[in-house]
Protein backbone atom coordinates (compact mmCIF):
# COMPACT_ATOMS: atom_id res chain seq x y z
CA UNK A 1 0.00 0.00 0.00
CA UNK A 2 1.01 3.54 -0.59
CA UNK A 3 3.12 4.83 2.80
CA UNK A 4 0.49 8.08 2.51
CA UNK A 5 -2.49 6.02 3.35
CA UNK A 6 -0.71 4.80 6.28
CA UNK A 7 0.18 8.33 7.75
CA UNK A 8 -3.46 9.22 7.00
CA UNK A 9 -4.18 6.09 8.94
CA UNK A 10 -1.97 7.28 11.95
CA UNK A 11 -3.13 11.25 11.83
CA UNK A 12 -6.69 9.63 12.22
CA UNK A 13 -6.16 7.58 15.51
CA UNK A 14 -4.16 10.36 16.95
CA UNK A 15 -6.59 13.18 16.49
CA UNK A 16 -9.23 10.57 18.08
CA UNK A 17 -6.63 9.80 20.94
CA UNK A 18 -6.35 13.41 21.64
CA UNK A 19 -10.14 13.76 21.21
CA UNK A 20 -10.34 11.25 23.83
CA UNK A 21 -7.72 12.71 26.39
CA UNK A 22 -9.07 16.26 26.37
CA UNK A 23 -12.64 15.63 26.35
CA UNK A 24 -12.99 12.48 28.86
CA UNK A 25 -13.13 13.65 32.72
CA UNK A 26 -12.57 9.90 33.85
CA UNK A 27 -8.95 9.68 34.24
CA UNK A 28 -8.95 5.87 32.93
CA UNK A 29 -10.36 7.37 29.61
CA UNK A 30 -7.62 9.97 29.30
CA UNK A 31 -5.00 7.10 29.83
CA UNK A 32 -6.67 4.81 28.06
CA UNK A 33 -6.90 7.72 25.02
CA UNK A 34 -2.73 8.33 25.78
CA UNK A 35 -2.57 4.66 24.97
CA UNK A 36 -4.43 5.32 21.37
CA UNK A 37 -1.61 8.16 20.61
CA UNK A 38 1.15 6.38 20.98
CA UNK A 39 0.04 3.81 18.97
CA UNK A 40 -0.76 6.43 16.25
CA UNK A 41 2.80 7.24 16.65
CA UNK A 42 4.26 4.14 16.22
CA UNK A 43 2.52 3.66 13.26
CA UNK A 44 3.69 6.81 11.63
CA UNK A 45 7.61 5.57 12.64
CA UNK A 46 7.32 2.37 11.08
CA UNK A 47 5.82 3.53 7.63
CA UNK A 48 8.52 6.12 7.56
CA UNK A 49 10.93 3.38 8.37
CA UNK A 50 9.36 1.15 5.48
CA UNK A 51 9.31 3.93 3.14
CA UNK A 52 13.10 4.72 3.79
CA UNK A 53 13.83 1.03 4.43
CA UNK A 54 15.78 1.52 7.70
CA UNK A 55 15.51 -0.39 10.45
CA UNK A 56 16.02 1.90 13.05
CA UNK A 57 12.11 3.33 12.90
CA UNK A 58 11.54 -0.17 14.49
CA UNK A 59 13.97 0.25 17.68
CA UNK A 60 12.84 3.39 18.62
CA UNK A 61 9.03 2.48 17.80
CA UNK A 62 10.20 -0.45 20.65
CA UNK A 63 11.13 2.01 23.03
CA UNK A 64 8.17 4.05 22.68
CA UNK A 65 6.16 0.82 23.69
CA UNK A 66 8.09 0.22 26.72
CA UNK A 67 7.84 4.07 27.48
CA UNK A 68 3.75 3.69 27.08
CA UNK A 69 4.23 0.46 29.43
CA UNK A 70 5.49 2.30 32.29
CA UNK A 71 3.67 5.32 31.63
CA UNK A 72 0.48 3.27 31.84
CA UNK A 73 2.07 2.08 35.53
CA UNK A 74 2.98 5.04 36.75
CA UNK A 75 -0.36 6.48 35.72
CA UNK A 76 -2.72 4.11 36.85
CA UNK A 77 -1.03 4.20 40.28
CA UNK A 78 -1.42 7.76 40.56
CA UNK A 79 -5.09 7.49 39.85
CA UNK A 80 -5.38 4.93 42.19
CA UNK A 81 -3.67 7.23 45.18
CA UNK A 82 -5.54 9.95 43.82
CA UNK A 83 -9.01 7.53 44.44
CA UNK A 84 -7.79 6.75 47.94
CA UNK A 85 -7.54 10.04 48.99
CA UNK A 86 -10.38 11.95 47.58
CA UNK A 87 -12.88 9.44 46.44
CA UNK A 88 -12.95 11.14 42.97
CA UNK A 89 -11.33 10.18 39.45
CA UNK A 90 -12.90 13.21 37.57
CA UNK A 91 -9.65 15.10 36.37
CA UNK A 92 -11.26 18.35 36.69
CA UNK A 93 -12.06 17.59 40.53
CA UNK A 94 -8.06 17.13 41.00
CA UNK A 95 -6.42 21.05 40.71
CA UNK A 96 -5.10 21.16 43.50
CA UNK A 97 -1.77 19.45 44.60
CA UNK A 98 -2.12 19.99 48.16
CA UNK A 99 -4.29 17.53 49.95
CA UNK B 1 4.31 -9.20 1.53
CA UNK B 2 5.67 -8.21 -1.50
CA UNK B 3 5.37 -4.90 -2.86
CA UNK B 4 6.09 -5.19 -7.01
CA UNK B 5 6.15 -2.43 -9.28
CA UNK B 6 2.99 -2.41 -10.63
CA UNK B 7 1.23 -1.30 -7.24
CA UNK B 8 -0.38 -3.24 -4.11
CA UNK B 9 -2.08 -6.60 -5.06
CA UNK B 10 -5.92 -6.98 -3.85
CA UNK B 11 -5.46 -9.03 -0.83
CA UNK B 12 -2.97 -5.65 0.63
CA UNK B 13 -5.77 -3.36 -0.33
CA UNK B 14 -8.48 -5.46 1.55
CA UNK B 15 -6.06 -5.75 4.58
CA UNK B 16 -5.42 -2.40 4.62
CA UNK B 17 -8.77 -0.91 4.40
CA UNK B 18 -10.06 -3.52 6.79
CA UNK B 19 -7.10 -3.11 9.87
CA UNK B 20 -7.29 0.65 9.34
CA UNK B 21 -10.78 0.67 9.54
CA UNK B 22 -11.17 -1.58 12.41
CA UNK B 23 -8.40 0.10 14.44
CA UNK B 24 -10.17 3.68 13.41
CA UNK B 25 -14.01 2.44 14.80
CA UNK B 26 -12.32 0.46 18.05
CA UNK B 27 -10.78 4.06 18.75
CA UNK B 28 -13.42 5.68 18.33
CA UNK B 29 -15.50 2.87 20.82
CA UNK B 30 -12.72 3.47 23.23
CA UNK B 31 -13.28 7.46 23.74
CA UNK B 32 -17.09 7.50 23.48
CA UNK B 33 -18.24 4.22 25.80
CA UNK B 34 -19.30 5.43 29.08
CA UNK B 35 -18.54 1.67 30.85
CA UNK B 36 -14.68 1.71 31.76
CA UNK B 37 -14.83 -2.10 30.59
CA UNK B 38 -16.25 -1.59 27.27
CA UNK B 39 -13.80 1.05 26.68
CA UNK B 40 -10.69 -1.24 27.49
CA UNK B 41 -12.16 -3.75 25.08
CA UNK B 42 -12.25 -1.74 22.50
CA UNK B 43 -8.53 -0.35 22.66
CA UNK B 44 -8.01 -4.31 22.98
CA UNK B 45 -9.59 -4.61 19.66
CA UNK B 46 -7.62 -1.37 18.19
CA UNK B 47 -4.44 -2.65 19.52
CA UNK B 48 -4.35 -6.25 17.51
CA UNK B 49 -5.57 -4.67 14.49
CA UNK B 50 -3.14 -1.98 15.26
CA UNK B 51 -0.67 -5.12 15.81
CA UNK B 52 -2.21 -6.52 11.76
CA UNK B 53 -1.12 -2.91 10.34
CA UNK B 54 2.27 -3.14 11.64
CA UNK B 55 2.59 -6.90 10.14
CA UNK B 56 1.45 -5.32 6.54
CA UNK B 57 4.21 -2.83 6.73
CA UNK B 58 6.79 -5.90 7.32
CA UNK B 59 6.94 -4.78 10.99
CA UNK B 60 6.58 -8.65 12.29
CA UNK B 61 8.85 -8.20 15.46
CA UNK B 62 6.92 -5.38 16.44
CA UNK B 63 3.50 -6.60 15.42
CA UNK B 64 4.34 -9.17 17.80
CA UNK B 65 5.15 -7.28 20.31
CA UNK B 66 2.37 -4.72 20.25
CA UNK B 67 0.29 -7.69 20.87
CA UNK B 68 2.53 -8.74 24.17
CA UNK B 69 2.80 -5.71 25.69
CA UNK B 70 -0.63 -3.72 25.14
CA UNK B 71 -3.45 -7.10 25.26
CA UNK B 72 -1.39 -8.74 27.68
CA UNK B 73 0.74 -6.15 30.30
CA UNK B 74 -0.94 -3.10 29.83
CA UNK B 75 -4.38 -4.40 29.29
CA UNK B 76 -3.76 -6.07 32.48
CA UNK B 77 -2.70 -3.06 34.45
CA UNK B 78 -6.07 -0.83 33.23
CA UNK B 79 -8.66 -4.12 34.25
CA UNK B 80 -6.96 -4.20 37.75
CA UNK B 81 -7.45 -0.58 38.09
CA UNK B 82 -10.94 -0.30 36.68
CA UNK B 83 -11.69 -3.44 39.75
CA UNK B 84 -9.87 -1.01 42.04
CA UNK B 85 -11.71 2.03 40.56
CA UNK B 86 -15.60 1.22 40.48
CA UNK B 87 -17.44 4.33 39.60
CA UNK B 88 -18.71 5.90 37.19
CA UNK B 89 -18.56 9.56 35.79
CA UNK B 90 -21.52 11.90 36.28
CA UNK B 91 -20.92 14.09 33.10
CA UNK B 92 -18.24 12.43 30.81
CA UNK B 93 -17.82 15.16 28.53
CA UNK B 94 -15.56 17.71 30.08
CA UNK B 95 -16.23 21.12 27.66
CA UNK B 96 -19.71 22.57 28.38
CA UNK B 97 -21.23 25.25 26.57
CA UNK B 98 -21.54 25.90 22.93
CA UNK B 99 -18.86 28.74 22.20
CA UNK B 100 -16.13 26.19 23.82
CA UNK B 101 -17.13 22.90 21.63
CA UNK B 102 -17.60 24.81 18.86
CA UNK B 103 -14.32 27.21 19.31
CA UNK B 104 -12.27 23.17 19.95
CA UNK B 105 -13.91 21.84 16.25
CA UNK B 106 -12.66 24.28 14.04
CA UNK B 107 -9.63 24.54 15.92
CA UNK B 108 -9.22 20.16 15.71
CA UNK B 109 -11.08 20.05 12.22
CA UNK B 110 -8.45 22.85 11.27
CA UNK B 111 -5.65 21.23 12.11
CA UNK B 112 -6.24 17.98 10.85
CA UNK B 113 -7.52 19.26 7.49
CA UNK B 114 -3.81 20.99 7.75
CA UNK B 115 -1.93 18.12 8.36
CA UNK B 116 -3.68 16.04 5.75
CA UNK B 117 -3.58 17.92 2.98
CA UNK B 118 -0.02 18.21 3.79
CA UNK B 119 0.35 14.36 3.52
CA UNK B 120 -1.80 14.20 0.61
CA UNK B 121 -0.47 16.64 -1.06
CA UNK B 122 3.29 15.04 -0.75
CA UNK B 123 2.27 11.53 -1.50
CA UNK B 124 4.70 11.50 -4.51
CA UNK B 125 7.13 12.01 -2.28
CA UNK B 126 9.96 9.31 -1.89
CA UNK B 127 9.41 8.01 1.20
CA UNK B 128 5.77 8.40 0.72
CA UNK B 129 4.80 6.47 -2.16
CA UNK B 130 4.53 3.05 -2.91
CA UNK B 131 6.67 0.94 -0.82
CA UNK B 132 9.40 -0.28 -2.66
CA UNK B 133 10.95 -3.89 -2.20
CA UNK B 134 12.48 -5.05 1.00
CA UNK B 135 16.09 -3.49 1.35
CA UNK B 136 16.79 -6.70 3.04
CA UNK B 137 14.98 -10.26 3.14
CA UNK B 138 14.81 -10.21 7.11
CA UNK B 139 13.89 -6.76 6.83
CA UNK B 140 11.92 -6.46 10.88
CA UNK B 141 12.00 -9.85 12.24
CA UNK B 142 13.31 -10.41 15.29
CA UNK B 143 16.83 -11.55 14.80
CA UNK B 144 17.72 -8.12 12.55
CA UNK B 145 15.90 -5.82 15.41
CA UNK B 146 17.61 -7.25 17.94
CA UNK B 147 20.94 -7.34 16.22
CA UNK B 148 20.51 -3.78 16.00
CA UNK B 149 19.02 -3.39 19.55
CA UNK B 150 22.33 -5.09 21.01
CA UNK B 151 25.33 -3.45 19.05
CA UNK B 152 24.05 0.34 18.27
CA UNK B 153 21.12 0.88 20.45
CA UNK B 154 22.84 -0.84 23.87
CA UNK B 155 22.76 2.01 26.11
CA UNK B 156 19.41 3.16 25.29
CA UNK B 157 18.11 -0.12 25.75
CA UNK B 158 19.64 -0.54 29.04
CA UNK B 159 18.25 3.12 29.93
CA UNK B 160 14.85 2.11 29.01
CA UNK B 161 15.38 -1.31 31.13
CA UNK B 162 16.56 0.97 34.18
CA UNK B 163 12.90 2.97 33.32
CA UNK B 164 10.94 -0.22 33.49
CA UNK B 165 12.16 -0.62 36.94
CA UNK B 166 11.78 2.92 38.29
CA UNK B 167 8.12 2.78 36.94
CA UNK B 168 7.27 -0.62 38.96
CA UNK B 169 9.32 0.46 42.00
CA UNK B 170 7.18 4.00 41.59
CA UNK B 171 3.89 1.82 41.27
CA UNK B 172 4.45 -0.10 44.36
CA UNK B 173 5.24 2.88 46.13
CA UNK B 174 2.12 4.80 45.03
CA UNK B 175 -0.37 2.25 45.91
CA UNK B 176 1.40 0.87 49.26
CA UNK B 177 -1.78 1.04 51.94
CA UNK B 178 -1.37 2.39 55.19
CA UNK B 179 0.80 5.79 54.02
CA UNK B 180 -0.03 7.02 57.45
CA UNK B 181 0.58 4.26 59.37
CA UNK B 182 4.75 4.45 59.73
CA UNK B 183 5.96 5.98 62.69
CA UNK B 184 8.56 8.76 62.73
CA UNK B 185 11.73 7.71 61.60
CA UNK B 186 10.87 4.65 60.40
CA UNK B 187 10.20 3.93 56.95
CA UNK B 188 9.84 -0.03 56.92
CA UNK B 189 6.34 -0.78 57.14
CA UNK B 190 4.61 -3.87 55.31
Amino acid sequence: MPNYLYLLASLMLFFIGTAGALLRRNALFVLMSVELQLGAGNLALLAFARGLGDQKGHVVAFFVMALAAAEAAVGLAIVVSVYRTRKRIDLDAVSELRN
Amino acid sequence: MSHLVGGPSLLDQVAFAVLAAAVLGFGLLTITRKSPVAALMSLIGASCALAGLFATLSAHFLAVLQILVYAGAIMVLFVFAVMILNRDDEQPIALRGLFLRAAGVLAAGYLFYRLAWLVVNERRADVLATAAALPIPEYGNAASIGRLLFADFLFPFEAVSLLLLVAVVAGVLLVRPSRSAPPAGNGETS
